[in-house]
């Protein structure tokens, strides 16, 4: 049985493809984008997340931690040293008040079945079934072909939301039993692309001819960061008009991932990044649209 | 023909006078809360008057009013002298001023009461045992609608003849509100009458004397019009609601209907003044009404064009209003978009009355399914067949969170100690509790009738007036009586919580378990959260859930496996906790699911906010879910309560989802759904300043209201459900 590393299962979900979807948030990325608002996918491995408003103080911690990467310190309470932290998670098993986390478990495919089992009364309701997102579902290919697999034959809908960034091989395994592509589009000049995301385009934009060619049902999904790849609008949808796109989604940047950051001990760099306003994203939306393509805010 | 769904346009005329109800209702809210200071019930319609101050007519030694003649004597008193409100932008006159019973003492004689050792019991078990319950049955409201004021008191005479009782207090009683009423609707009209002759606007003039015609026709006849069957629904719901507060309408769009097509086919109605009579009977009082739903022989949806219109008057009154649409696969799927629609526009809307669960559980009580089929929505959360049953519904809490509490004492007694032994001393209790329930209810059937009597739904029921029966007594063929088990999930969650640290992973003992309750968790917060942070009742996969169908099934045998133990009436098993969950707490000591002394218990049959943690974030539909595997199972619903950020579903494809997730939430056998679509940021500022937003709509529980209306406990419910999957 294949086992894989995911951080949420997320009943309900109603923007990830159509009709009520489970998503499955699997962990790990081959990108790293400089806007990610899920950044506790990025690691395959588990990450602490320490919340300190939720600490009791009761140094439980500091007590099992074999590193000494907890401390009690007079002036700040609960200290805690990420650079000596080895992520045994010793001390979330001894934090009752859940003010420590490890983000991210290690399931097999039954594991996760039984969750989305559980409301295929919703999918069948509504259109609906289950989409893989992450993190970057493709880079555990065979547990993501398992569930996919599973899905169809117990006859779910399924999604598969990637940035595309895995060789081509993962997509021609998982083709036959996905229903849709979500797939993201960052940039259209590789070099911006490899500055806002740590890779180039290039092996993306292939996938993604793949997949248009093989007949694949996608929607292409555009982060909307305007001070960042604003200006590449118009080339995104130069390039995106010869592929056969079902629908283009723009998505507005959010600032619903910040507090992550801070509990992750993480930099943020778009901590200041301001939010689109609704006459930017719609203008986004009219470029789009200009070129012929049928483009909507998410 | 096809069906007319279309929206309602109101002309400026009706806009302006419903606008103005709105603006009252507003104002109306003000004043009784300078008063009251908060309200946790529904918002009653009634129009406060701070001047008028009732004398009681008591004639016992004891002190007390009791049994027909002395309850009608006072109320037909009471409704002969109330200070008169007419609305000049409404289409019906009339409204109530506040209960009867308020100031009038009407108690049973001490003689009639349970005895003490009974008594001792529901106290050491904080029970709200339901005897001498009022109101939670419902009449067939065509009964009056067809015989009018007039026609009730010549029924009541003729039946009077020919029974020619011994003792007539039944018919001494019921005529003295009769007459009382007629007079009330007299008075209704003289003063309206004044205000027209005062008024100098043409219009409304002209609709004040409309309003004096109506009710001068209605004091011995029978309502001819759509109008006049709208103030003869006003006249009923405000004498209902003097009357310990009942709150029972009917099924409003087909109870209308023929009106609605004659009027409109003789061309002296126009949907828009439909519109206006709804929003103004609405806004006379809250009572519970529905739509839809299927025929007794489960054939078609009965939808129509009324449905609609009830639909667009509360949408455009916008004030606290208590409709069920009446869910089933043939429910017309435009009804349930456009009431999604209005309740993402307006923060809330009606809640949905599911007819698998209800049905289906009801046959489990040896009715038919065409019989079954007519048990309707007409309370916050409860049922009835109107005008046949006695369901005594919504009266009774077992708090199963004393059943625990007790069996904590006992089991710390003892020295072989475990789950299963503390289930067992568990179960013990709530039979304690369920049987002296029951034993109340054996005096309630005997008493009830010559001591309070239901003099306004006697009326409109079919049995009561025909053999001078109180219909708790077998006025009405079909007697059933409710009873509600409370704090599943606390109990739930506080067993699973001793099987897994105690029993499984052994963090701590058994007696240190009792220390810490002992010393409400003080100085043990991280024993508290250890208890509390366990995979609890809702989460996927939790022992917790196992527990909860234990419980259930504990509480559904103990109702069930015998009726009452000297009259044999059948009981109901329900799991519904209103809103009152701190109420239920107050008194109940620290859990072992890490509540502390005398905080809310769960409510209903849900699990408690902050249920999902961990891989497996909150999801209406993972709350949906745990309500619908822990139904009680034969008919009373337990209800789900749904507050949805609005931002989730005002996107594409958000009220699709909702319709999807009302009919899957039926088909798993779910009986009710209260849903309420909010932002966080005006939730947040209502709670901390209501005045921010006086006009904001909440569905509570299967009733709405004001959110500023509110006490500060019960908006912190609201925000605490809504914001349950931030809590820990």
């Amino acid at each position: 049985m294949e086992q894989g590393s995911v951080f949420n299962i997320q009943r309900f979900s109603v923007h990830d493809g159509p009709g009520i979807r489970t998503t499955v948030f699997f962990k790990g990325c081959s990108l790293r984008c400089i806007w990610c608002h899920n950044p506790e996918s990025i690691s395959r491995q588990g990450v602490l997340e320490f919340n300190p408003d939720a600490c009791i103080g009761c140094l439980a911690c500091v007590s099992v931690c074999p590193t000494g990467a907890h401390r009690s310190d007079e002036s700040h309470g609960h200290v805690l040293d990420r650079s000596k932290c080895v992520a045994c998670f010793k001390c979330v098993d001894t934090c009752y008040a859940g003010a420590l986390r490890s983000v991210g478990e290690t399931v097999d495919e039954d594991y996760v079945m039984r969750q989305i089992l559980s409301d295929k009364d919703y999918y069948d309701a509504s259109s609906g079934g289950v989409t893989f997102s992450g993190g970057e579902c493709m880079t555990q290919p065979d547990f993501l072909l398992a569930l996919l697999k599973k899905c169809k034959e117990a006859g779910i809908h399924t999604a598969v939301d990637t940035a595309g960034n895995v060789p081509q091989s993962a997509f021609e395994a998982v083709l036959p039993y996905t229903d849709l592509f979500l797939y993201d589009v960052k940039a259209a000049d590789s070099r911006l692309h490899r500055e806002l995301t740590g890779a180039g385009n290039e092996l993306i934009l292939s996938n993604l001819r793949f997949l248009s060619d093989a007949g694949a049902r996608i929607i292409v999904r555009i982060p909307f960061v305007p001070s960042r790849n604003g200006s590449e609008i118009p080339h995104i949808a130069e390039i995106l008009r010869d592929f056969s796109i079902e629908k283009i989604e723009l998505l507005p940047y959010h600032r619903l991932g910040l507090s992550k950051y801070e509990s992750m001990g993480l930099d943020n760099l778009c901590r200041d990044e301001p939010i689109p306003s609704d006459e930017e994203t719609e203008q986004a939306v009219s470029i789009l649209r200009s070129f012929g393509l049928n483009a909507h805010k998410s | 023909m096809s069906l007319d769904t279309s929206k309602v346009v109101l002309s400026p005329l009706y806009r302006s006078r419903i606008d103005k109800l709105h603006a009252d209702k507003l104002e109306i809210n003000n004043i009784k809360m300078k008063v009251f200071d908060h309200l946790d019930f529904d918002d009653w319609g009634f129009v406060y008057f701070p001047d008028y101050r009732f004398e009681p007519i008591i004639e016992d030694p004891s002190g007390k009013v009791f049994g027909y003649r002395a309850i009608c004597k006072n109320f037909r008193k009471y409704l002969e002298e109330i200070p008169q409100y007419v609305n000049p932008a409404s289409a019906l006159g009339g409204a109530w001023i506040g209960q009867l019973t308020d100031t009038c003492p009407i108690h049973i004689p001490d003689e009639d009461n349970v005895p003490a050792d009974v008594r001792e019991c529901w106290h050491k078990y904080h029970t709200y045992p339901g005897f001498t319950g009022m109101n939670h049955t419902a009449g067939d409201i065509n009964i009056g609608l067809e015989l009018g004021w007039g026609g009730i008191l010549q029924k009541l005479r003729k039946y009077r003849a020919l029974n020619d009782p011994q003792d007539p207090a039944f018919y001494d009683g019921e005529e003295d509100l009769v007459l009382g009423i007629q007079a009330w609707v007299r008075r209704i009209a003289r003063h309206a009458r004044e205000m027209a002759e005062r008024e100098s606007d043409p219009d409304t003039a002209k609709n004040l004397s409309e309003i004096a015609d109506m009710n001068e026709w209605l004091v011995d006849n029978p309502p001819r019009t759509f109008r006049e069957a709208c103030q003869f629904l006003a006249h009923f719901q405000s004498v209902d609601r003097m009357y310990y507060v009942g709150g029972a309408l009917d099924q409003l769009d087909e109870k209308l209907r023929p009106y609605y097509e004659r009027d409109t086919q003789a061309g002296i109605l126009t949907d828009e003044q439909a519109v206006w009579c709804i929003a103004s009977l609405f806004f006379n009082d809250t009572h519970y009404s529905q739509i839809a739903g299927l025929t007794p022989d489960g054939s078609r949806d009965m939808t129509s064009r009324m449905s609609f219109i009830v639909l667009d008057a509360m949408h455009a009154i916008k004030i606290p209003v208590n409709i069920a649409i009446r869910v089933s696969d043939k429910l017309n799927e435009t009804l349930l978009r456009r009431s999604l629609e209005y309740t993402i526009e307006d923060g809330t809307g009606v809640d949905y009355s599911c007819n698998i669960g209800i049905e289906q559980g009801y046959t489990r009580n040896g009715y038919p399914e065409g019989l079954a089929r007519q048990r309707i929505k007409v309370g916050c959360n409860w049922c009835c067949i109107c005008g046949h049953e006695y369901p005594l519904q919504d009266v009774t809490r077992a708090n199963m969170g004393f059943a625990l509490y007790w069996a904590l004492q006992d089991i710390r007694k003892e020295s072989e100690r475990s789950t299963e032994r503390l289930f067992e001393l568990f179960c013990k209790h709530v039979g304690i509790i369920v049987d002296s329930i029951k034993i109340g209810y054996d005096r309630h059937y005997e008493i009830m009738g010559r001591d309070r009597p239901e003099v306004v739904y006697n009326l409109f029921m079919h049995g009561p007036i025909e053999r001078g029966l109180n219909c708790s007594e077998g006025g009405v063929d079909i007697l059933n009586f409710n009873i509600d088990g409370i704090a599943l999930a606390t109990c739930a969650d506080s067993f699973a919580a001793i099987e897994q640290r105690i029993e499984q992973e052994g963090r701590i003992t058994w007696d240190q378990l009792f220390e810490v309750l002992d010393r409400n968790y003080e100085g043990f917060e991280d024993i508290r959260l250890m208890m509390k942070n366990i995979k609890r009742f809702g989460s996927p996969d939790s022992p917790a859930e196992k527990w909860a169908l234990r419980i259930r099934d504990c509480f559904v045998d103990a109702c069930r496996h015998e009726g009452t133990p000297k009259h044999h009436l059948t009981i109901i098993p329900g799991l519904f906790s209103h809103g009152a969950i701190g109420e239920y707490g107050s008194r109940l000591p620290a859990t072992p699911n890490g509540r502390r002394n005398f905080e809310p218990i769960s409510h209903s049959n849900e699990p408690d906010p902050g249920f999902a943690q961990g891989l497996n974030t909150f999801s209406p539909s993972l709350k949906a879910n745990a309500v619908a595997i822990a139904q009680p199972g034969f008919g009373n619903s337990a209800p789900l309560h749904l507050d949805i950020d609005v931002d989730m579903v005002r996107k594409e494809g958000g009220i699709e989802a909702l319709m999807a997730l009302i009919h899957t939430h039926n088909h798993r056998g779910g009986t009710l759904i209260n849903l309420n679509c909010l932002t966080k940021e005006i939730l947040l500022e209502a709670h901390a300043d209501p005045s921010t937003h006086p006009d904001l709509l909440v569905r509570v529980t299967g009733y709405s209201a004001f959110f500023a209306s509110l006490s500060k406990d019960y908006r912190q419910q609201i925000v605490d459900r809504f914001l349950s999957k931030t809590q820990s």
